[in-house]
C-alpha cells in the first residue's frame, strides 16, 4: 500500500521572527512574477507540440518484465504491446489470424508444424526479425527450467524446434497438441536474450529502450509508479496514433477516479459499481461495461507438495475430505454475492471458463451442482465427522475447533466483501474463519500457508494456459521452486483429459473434453467459482475519440487478448484542456502569493502597531 | 492509584491522614476543573460517547456489522428507516457509527494507556538512575521520537496479522517517546528535591524511592498526558483503519471510511458514508484534548498562571 505522507501532522510555522512589510511584499511580489514567467510559457509550449499521451491508470504491480517469468495481467498485457507473438487473435470474434507467422502448416501425421514467418518485421533497433528468434525462444524455455515459469505449458510437449530458413519455423512435437495455432508465447529477440545468464532471476528492467517488435517499445519502467512506451513507428500492421503510452499507477481507485475526471489519465478500470454509476452521467467520459473474461474464485489448498512427491505448507487437514470442500461451497450464496457485493454487475458463477467464451463454457447439471443449502452443508459436515461441540463450534480430528485461514488481496475491495459474508456463512455451519488481506499474498501462496484463498484468472480465446495450471505437472520440481501451479491441484484423472484435449485437433471433440475437465474440476472442489465480474471501465472521449473493444460487440478494452485496444486508440482533437489547466495553475499560484502576501504585510504592520503595547 | 481502602477513621493514622488529603485534593482539582468551560464541553461530549458505546450492545446489538441480514440496499441514501442510510453492503449506518465507537474508543484507550505506562517506566528508570543506562534509554527514545510515528506504525501493523491487538499494539509502541521525555524532566525536578535525599539517608531503596516519592509525583503529568494521547491514538486508529492496515471484519470509524473509499463513495459522493464517521472522529478527538489541556492546566502550576 502506498503510504504517501499526506496523514502526516505539518507543524506551523511559528513567525516570530520581526519582519517588516515592505520587505516581505517586494519578496513575495518579486517571487510570485518570477514563478508566473516560469508558469507562463507552458501552456505554449504545450499546443506547438502537442504530445499526445495516453496515459492508463492501473493498480496491479508488475510481477516481472521478462516475458519468461511474467503471469500477472498487467505484465502479459505490456508483453503483448512489446513483442509480437506467432499469432494473434481477431478482435471482432477471437479467431485466429496471422501474427509474426504469416502462414501455418501441419503434416499429415499433425507432428511437424511448419509457420511462415514474414519478412517486414523488424526489431526495434533496425534488426530482422527471423525464425530463428522464435526457434531460440521456443528452445530456451524447453531447455531452461528457469525459461519456462510463465509459458512452459505451449513447449511440454514439442521434440524439436529449427530454423531452416529465415523465413521459415519448424516445430516437431512429440504429441499432437490443439494449440498449435495460439502459442500465446511473446517472441524475444535472440541476439539480445542470448546474453542473460539466469532466467529465473532477470527482470528485463535494466537497460531502456527494451528492444522488441511489437506496436511499442517499452521506454522507461519505475516499480509502482509507471511504466512508458513509445510507439514503435515501422511496426507492421501500423504505427500506434498516440505518441506515448503511460501505465501510470494509482493504488487507490478512487484518486484514478477522480485523475480521471480532471483529464489527468485518459483510462481507468476495475471501476466499482458505485464509481460506474457516478461516471455514467458524466461529460467527456465514457463508461464501457462488457461481460469479463475473468473468474473469480475460492481456491482450496489441496495439501501443498512438489513434484518430487515432497509435502510443504500447512493447510488444514480436514480439507482434503471432498464432502467438507464441498460443504463449504454448499453455504456460499452465489446470487446474494452478485446482488450485494457485484450489484449486478457480474454472472453467477458455474464452471471454470467464462460463459463469454461460449465454446468451452460448461454449467453443472441440475443434480451435480452444489446450489445453496446451508442445511445440505451441514448434514455433510456431520457425515464427514466434523460435529459440532458445546459451544457450537465444529471440532477437527485433532480435537480443535476449526477456523480456516483465508488468504484475501489487500488491494482487491471484492475480496474483503465476500470474505465478510464468507466468515457469516460458514460462522452458521460452526466454522471459524480469519480474513487475512494481505498486500502480498504471494509469498503465503506459494508457500502453501494458508487453507482457503480468493483466486482468479483472465481466461484466453484459447483455455490451454489456465487449464494447464492445474495439472500434475505445473507442480514445483522441489518446495523450493515456483511452479506454474495455480493451486497446488494434482489429480491424475484430470491430467488425462488436459493430455486428451491437447492431443485433440477437432475442434467440436476438443471443446467436450474440456467440459469434461471443468465437470472433474468442479466434482474436486478445490477451484469453486463464485461469479465472472463484468469489465467496468470508463475513458475521456476529449482524449481518446476511438477504441476497439474485444469482442468488438460488448467487449473490454483493458486486458484484451492482443494489444488492439492501445494499438488502435485515435487521439481527439482538442489541445485546449491541458491549457486550461496551465491557465488555471498560474492564476491560482498568483491568487495565492497575492493573498500570502497580502496577509503577511498585514501581520506585520499589526505587529509594528503594536509594538509599544508589547514586552 | 493505590488499591487499599481506608481504615476506620477513629484514630486519624497515617493512612487515613493520606486519603483524607488525597479526597481534599480531588476535590480541589474538580472546583478549580469545574472554572473551565471547555473542559466541562469536552468532559460531557465524552460522558455522552461513553455511555453511547457502553450501551452500544442493548441499543443496537451486533447484529447490526451482520452483512447477511442488513436490511437496506448497497449504498441506499438517508431515509426514515435508515437515518444515515446504508453503507456497501446496506447495513444500517448509524448503528455502524454507535457500534464503531467502541472500538474506536477502547483502541484509544488502550493504546493510549501502553504508550504512556512505556513512556512512565523509561522516563521514571531514566531520570533516577541517571548513568550509562540512562543515556541507553534517552537514546532510544530518541530514536523513536525522530522516527515518523506513522511510519513506524505501518510498518508493525504489516508485519503482523491484522487484530485489533496488533493496531493497539503499533500505535502504543511508537507514541511513548515524548511521555518518556516529559517524565524524565519531572522526575528529575522531584528527585532534586531535599526529602528524597532524607528517604535515601533513611534507607529507602531504589524501588521505594521510584515507587512512593517519585511516581506520585509525576502521577499528574503522566494523567494530562494520557488524556491527551488518547485523541492522537484515536486518529492513528483511524489512520491505520483508513489505510487498510486494520482488522476489515471489525466495525470501527476509520474502518468505515476505508470501507467507504474502496466502494467509491468518495468520486460518487455518497457524503453519508464519509461525513458522519469523519465527524464522530474529529469531535470525540477534540473532546480529549479539551479535557486533556483543562487538566493540563490545572495539574500543572506553570501553565495556570498565564491565566
Amino acid at each position: 500500500m502506498s503510504t504517501q505522507d499526506q496523514h502526516g501532522r505539518g507543524h506551523p510555522h511559528p513567525a516570530r521572527t520581526r519582519l517588516r512589510a515592505p520587505r516581505l511584499l517586494a519578496a513575495a511580489l518579486t517571487l510570485a512574477t518570477a514563478l508566473g514567467a516560469t508558469l507562463a510559457p507552458a501552456p505554449q509550449r504545450a499546443a506547438a507540440k502537442e504530445k499526445r499521451v495516453l496515459t492508463v491508470a492501473v493498480a496491479q504491480s508488475v510481477d516481472s518484465l521478462s516475458p519468461f517469468l511474467a503471469t500477472r495481467l498487467v505484465s502479459t498485457s505490456i508483453h503483448r504491446l512489446m513483442y509480437e507473438y506467432l499469432t494473434d487473435y481477431d478482435p471482432r470474434d477471437a479467431h485466429v489470424v496471422p501474427g509474426l507467422a504469416t502462414a501455418w502448416k501441419p503434416s499429415p501425421d499433425k507432428l511437424t508444424w511448419t509457420y511462415t514467418i514474414r519478412s517486414d518485421a523488424k526489431w526495434s533497433d533496425g534488426r530482422q526479425v527471423t525464425a530463428e528468434d522464435a526457434a531460440w525462444t521456443f528452445r530456451k524455455m524447453m531447455t531452461d527450467e528457469g525459461a519456462a515459469t510463465a509459458n512452459g505449458s505451449f513447449v511440454g510437449n514439442f521434440a524439436k524446434v529449427t530454423a531452416p530458413s529465415p523465413t521459415k519455423l519448424v516445430i516437431e512435437l512429440k504429441k499432437p497438441q490443439a494449440t498449435m495455432t495460439a502459442l500465446d508465447v511473446p517472441i524475444v529477440p535472440k541476439h539480445v536474450w542470448d546474453k542473460v545468464r539466469d532466467f529465473s532471476k532477470f527482470n528485463n528492467d535494466r537497460s531502456f529502450p527494451v528492444v522488441g517488435d511489437g506496436p511499442f517499445v517499452l521506454t522507461d519502467y519505475k516499480p509502482d509508479s509507471y511504466v512508458r512506451l513509445q510507439p514503435n513507428k515501422t511496426f507492421w500492421r501500423g504505427a500506434p496514433k498516440f505518441d506515448e503510452l503511460v501505465f501510470k499507477y494509482y493504488k487507490d481507485g478512487d484518486a484514478a477516479v477522480a485523475a480521471l475526471q480532471k483529464g489527468e489519465v485518459s483510462f481507468v478500470s476495475g471501476l466499482t459499481p458505485a464509481q460506474t454509476a457516478a461516471l455514467r452521467g458524466q461529460k467527456n467520459v465514457k463508461v464501457n461495461e462488457a461481460p469479463g473474461r475473468r473468474f473469480y474464485a475460492l481456491a482450496t489448498n489441496p495439501g501443498a507438495h512438489a513434484r518430487n512427491g515432497r509435502r510443504f505448507g500447512d493447510g488444514h487437514p480436514s480439507l482434503l475430505d471432498e464432502r467438507v470442500r464441498h460443504a463449504l461451497f454448499m453455504a456460499v450464496d452465489r446470487r446474494t454475492l452478485i446482488d450485494r457485493v457485484f450489484q449486478g454487475h457480474a454472472v453467477q458463477g458455474e464452471g471454470y471458463i467464462p460463459p463469454r467464451f461460449s465454446t468451452y463454457f460448461w454449467k453443472p447439471s441440475a443434480d451435480q451442482e452444489l446450489s445453496y443449502d446451508p442445511a445440505g452443508a451441514a448434514r455433510l459436515l456431520d457425515e464427514a465427522g466434523y460435529r459440532k461441540n458445546g459451544d457450537g463450534r465444529r471440532v477437527g480430528k485433532d480435537g480443535r475447533p476449526i477456523t480456516y485461514r483465508l488468504l484475501c488481496h489487500a488491494t482487491d475491495p471484492n475480496d474483503k466483501a465476500v470474505g465478510q459474508y464468507l466468515k457469516e456463512w460458514w460462522g452458521k455451519l460452526g466454522i471459524g474463519v480469519t480474513l487475512d488481506c494481505l498486500d502480498n499474498v504471494t509469498d503465503p501462496w506459494l508457500a502453501g500457508r494458508y487453507d482457503l484463498a480468493f483466486d482468479g484468472w483472465s481466461v484466453n480465446p484459447d483455455p490451454d494456459f489456465v487449464l494447464s495450471i492445474h495439472t500434475c505437472a505445473a507442480l514445483p520440481a522441489t518446495p523450493k521452486d515456483t511452479g506454474a501451479t495455480d493451486n497446488f491441484i494434482c489429480d491424475r484423472k484430470y491430467d488425462e483429459l488436459y493430455a486428451r484435449q491437447l492431443a485433440e485437433y477437432e475442434p467440436a471433440e476438443r471443446a467436450d473434453v474440456v467440459k469434461q475437465m471443468e465437470s472433474r474440476l468442479y466434482d474436486l472442489g478445490y477451484m469453486n467459482v463464485m461469479a465472472y465480474p463484468n469489465a467496468m471501465e470508463a475513458y475521456r472521449t476529449d482524449q481518446i475519440e476511438s477504441i476497439t473493444t474485444m469482442p468488438e460487440k460488448s467487449g473490454n478494452i483493458y486486458g484484451q487478448d492482443g494489444y488492439w485496444s492501445w494499438w488502435s486508440a485515435v487521439p481527439a482533437d482538442s489541445g485546449t484542456s491541458s491549457g486550461g489547466g496551465s491557465t488555471g495553475i498560474v492564476i491560482g499560484v498568483g491568487a495565492g502569493f497575492v493573498a500570502l502576501a497580502g496577509a503577511g504585510a498585514f501581520l506585520a504592520l499589526r505587529r509594528r502597531a503594536t509594538a509599544e503595547d508589547r514586552e | 492509584m493505590t488499591t487499599e481502602t481506608a481504615p476506620p477513621t477513629a484514630q486519624a493514622g497515617p493512612r487515613a491522614l493520606a486519603w483524607q488529603r488525597r479526597r481534599h485534593s480531588v476535590a480541589r482539582f474538580w472546583k478549580q476543573y469545574r472554572t473551565r468551560r471547555a473542559g466541562l464541553l469536552g468532559l460531557a461530549t465524552l460522558v455522552l460517547f461513553a455511555l453511547v458505546a457502553v450501551t452500544a450492545p442493548l441499543t443496537v446489538g451486533s447484529d447490526v456489522s451482520s452483512v447477511t441480514a442488513a436490511p437496506g440496499r448497497p449504498l441506499q441514501g438517508p431515509s426514515g428507516e435508515l437515518p444515515l442510510g446504508a453503507d456497501r453492503f446496506g447495513r444500517d449506518l448509524l448503528g455502524l457509527l454507535v457500534w464503531g465507537a467502541r472500538v474506536s474508543l477502547l483502541v484509544g484507550l488502550l493504546a493510549a494507556v501502553l504508550s504512556v505506562a512505556i513512556g512512565t517506566l523509561v522516563g521514571v528508570t531514566a531520570g533516577h538512575f541517571r548513568g550509562m543506562y540512562a543515556t541507553v534509554m534517552m537514546r532510544i527514545t530518541d530514536w523513536f521520537l525522530v522516527m515518523p510515528t506513522l511510519v513506524l506504525a505501518i510498518a508493525l501493523a504489516t508485519v503482523m496479522s491484522r487484530s485489533l491487538g496488533t493496531v493497539i499494539l503499533a500505535i502504543g509502541v511508537t507514541s511513548w517517546p515524548t511521555t518518556a521525555r516529559l517524565v524524565r524532566a519531572q522526575t528529575l525536578a522531584v528527585e532534586s528535591r531535599p526529602y528524597i535525599e532524607r528517604a535515601r539517608a533513611l534507607g529507602g531503596g531504589h524501588r521505594h524511592i521510584m515507587l512512593r516519592h517519585v511516581l506520585p509525583n509525576v502521577m499528574p503529568l503522566v494523567l494530562a498526558q494520557t488524556t491527551l494521547m488518547i485523541s492522537s491514538s484515536i486518529l492513528a486508529e483511524a489512520t491505520l483503519a483508513f489505510l487498510g492496515l486494520g482488522d476489515p471484519t471489525v466495525v470501527s470509524w476509520g474502518g468505515l471510511l476505508q470501507d467507504a473509499r474502496e466502494a467509491g463513495a468518495v468520486s460518487s459522493g455518497d457524503w453519508w458514508y464519509l461525513v458522519p464517521p469523519g465527524v464522530a472522529i474529529a469531535v470525540v478527538a477534540l473532546a480529549f484534548t479539551l479535557c486533556g489541556r483543562a487538566v493540563e492546566s490545572v495539574l500543572n502550576p506553570r501553565l495556570g498562571v498565564a491565566r
